[in-house]
């Protein structure tokens, strides 16, 4: 309890220190509460994803960080390894292959290369994980696109609506 | 930011738990230090209003010239035999002796003062020579005059301190410092009262110096023949430190350099890994983070030197204790820590156990 206390406080402070080297993330804690954090990512770039922002949500244990942080979008968003409902991740480090080195920040980062690189073999989203498997991946793309654009780009898609 | 208030409290708590009772250590030891500097120098006034004839050129040649006031003559205050037989004393004084020398006289700091960073093991080591040659000095100087005496000592410390080029090598600093020991012992009868010849001392010294730097085991031969011809009791103790000391030497103490003291972590750490040279590979792979990857807690010396995966991944052993207990695999490298989880287990405790004891001796050694 303690230990994971401090390890949240120094990689808080961590944060505040690099918030200009990584303009991608933006990680923010929970003002009561420093089990709880909040990040927001930028889509990359030459992905469906691009220019959205995307919205996640950090739950850290106790036992963190022996024990991986759960995360998941707040945002919608159309990809193979995340769940259309619950925006759950399916990511190998957030479950078996997680290692204490691992940071929040870092896991952003893995999140960010994880929308440049889905897994369609290991999907939550079996409508997007079925595009891709099998070879549609124009039809992929649009669809990403399009739920980028509702979702993850709100303003500028209520713009466009009006 | 209740929270983080919140959190910084904690966390305050938490990092200092650990950290606490090094910390009052240490305090408790620089305390000791400062009280003992501070008698150092009290007892040297004493003297000085004591012995006012001999004692004026000691001022001048061990005081003010060199930079060095505390140690010698205080070491000739002492009983000697309080100096030989309480290595702890000996410790303190030398420690103290060196302290006063890097702050007095910032000239010739540099490696003197960058050695005492390094550990209180440099300052045993110095202490060790320091405080033996007061000592073997102070048998000369009860068999000979007061003024011959400061002569000799004064310069024995400029050779030994001031020379830049002897302090990075320990071995030859002893050396040399077991060299002109001998040339006083030689001269000191034959000086006799009225010339304490500082010049010829100085060259001696450098001459003692230099030839043991370049050609150890000739010097180291030669000293130990010339002083088996002349004996004497106080020649006799000198007799067995003649030579530098081996890292296997019983002699050899414990204290002495730091190489040897990393040389034998990673003699341990060989040891508790059973991998041989793979170890001593992966040891230089990766520069030695200054925080622990896992609790961003500071590492400290033991944990710095502690390998726990060949693949050179380092953390604090708190962190390495915690990770056993749960899942038990290297957070650098996902593999577990040992094939074997009963012989991990049994060779964690070895380990841990080494570096302990290793730590206490350096505790003891140094307060």
């Amino acid at each position: 309890m303690q230990a994971s206390r401090a390890r949240l406080f120094k990689e808080y402070k961590e944060v505040q220190r690099e918030k200009v080297a990584d303009p991608d993330i933006q990680l923010v804690c929970d003002d009561s509460n420093i089990f709880k954090w909040t990040a927001l990512i930028k889509g990359p770039s030459e992905t469906p994803y691009d220019g959205g922002v995307f919205q996640l949500a950090f739950s850290v244990p106790e036992q963190y960080p022996l024990q991986p942080p759960q995360v998941r979008f707040l945002t919608k968003i159309f990809h193979p390894n995340v769940h259309f409902k619950t925006g759950e991740i399916c990511l190998d480090i957030l479950k078996n292959a997680w290692s204490p080195a691992w940071t929040l920040q870092s896991v952003c980062r893995a999140i960010i290369a994880l929308m440049a690189h889905p897994e369609p073999d290991s999907p939550l989203n079996c409508d997007s994980g079925n595009l891709l498997r099998s070879g549609d991946i124009r039809g992929y793309q649009s669809m990403a696109r399009m739920y980028t654009r509702l979702a993850a780009m709100p303003k500028k898609g209520e713009l466009v609506f009006r | 930011m209740i929270s983080d208030s919140i959190a910084n409290a904690s966390i305050a708590m938490a990092s200092s738990n650990p950290k606490d009772f090094g910390k009052k250590k240490r305090a408790n030891r620089s305390a000791k230090l400062k009280q003992c500097k501070l008698d150092a120098r009290r007892e040297q006034w004493l003297s000085q209003v004591k012995s006012n004839g001999g004692c004026k050129e000691e001022v001048h040649g061990g005081g003010m010239t060199h930079g060095l006031p505390a140690g010698p003559e205080n070491g000739r205050r002492i009983p000697i035999e309080k100096l030989e037989l309480k290595p702890r004393v000996e410790g303190i004084y030398g420690e103290m002796h060196q302290y006063s020398d890097s702050e007095s006289s910032p000239s010739n700091s540099p490696t003197s003062h960058s050695s005492s960073e390094l550990g209180s093991n440099d300052s045993g080591a110095n202490f060790t020579a320091s405080s033996r040659s007061s000592s073997s000095s102070g048998r000369s100087s009860s068999s000979s005059s007061n003024g011959c005496f400061s002569g000799g000592i004064s310069d024995e410390d400029e050779g030994g301190v001031g020379d830049d080029g002897c302090l990075d090598d320990w071995e030859a600093m002893a050396d040399a410092l077991a060299a002109t020991e001998d040339k006083q012992q030689e001269h000191i009868p034959n000086s006799g009262l009225d010339s304490p010849p500082s010049e010829k001392h100085g060259g001696s010294t450098k001459y003692g110096s230099q030839l043991s730097v370049k050609d150890r085991p000739f010097s180291g031969d030669d000293i130990s023949n010339a002083k088996q011809e002349s004996g004497g009791t106080a020649i006799q103790k000198s007799l067995i430190h003649s030579q530098a000391w081996r890292p296997d030497d019983a002699f050899r103490p414990q204290s002495l350099p730091n190489m040897s003291k990393q040389h034998s972590f990673q003699l341990d750490s060989e040891r508790h890994f059973g991998q041989g040279g793979s170890v001593w590979g992966c040891k230089n792979v990766g520069p030695v983070p200054k925080s622990c990857p896992i609790c961003y807690e500071d590492l400290d010396c033991t944990d710095s030197s502690f390998l726990p995966c060949l693949c050179g991944f380092r953390l604090c052993l708190f962190c390495h204790k915690r990770i056993l207990e749960e899942d038990g695999r290297c957070p650098g490298c996902r593999k577990q820590y040992d094939c074997d989880p009963v012989e991990g287990e049994a060779t964690l405790d070895g380990g841990s156990l080494i570096f302990r004891l290793a730590r206490s001796c350096h505790m003891t050694t140094t307060s």
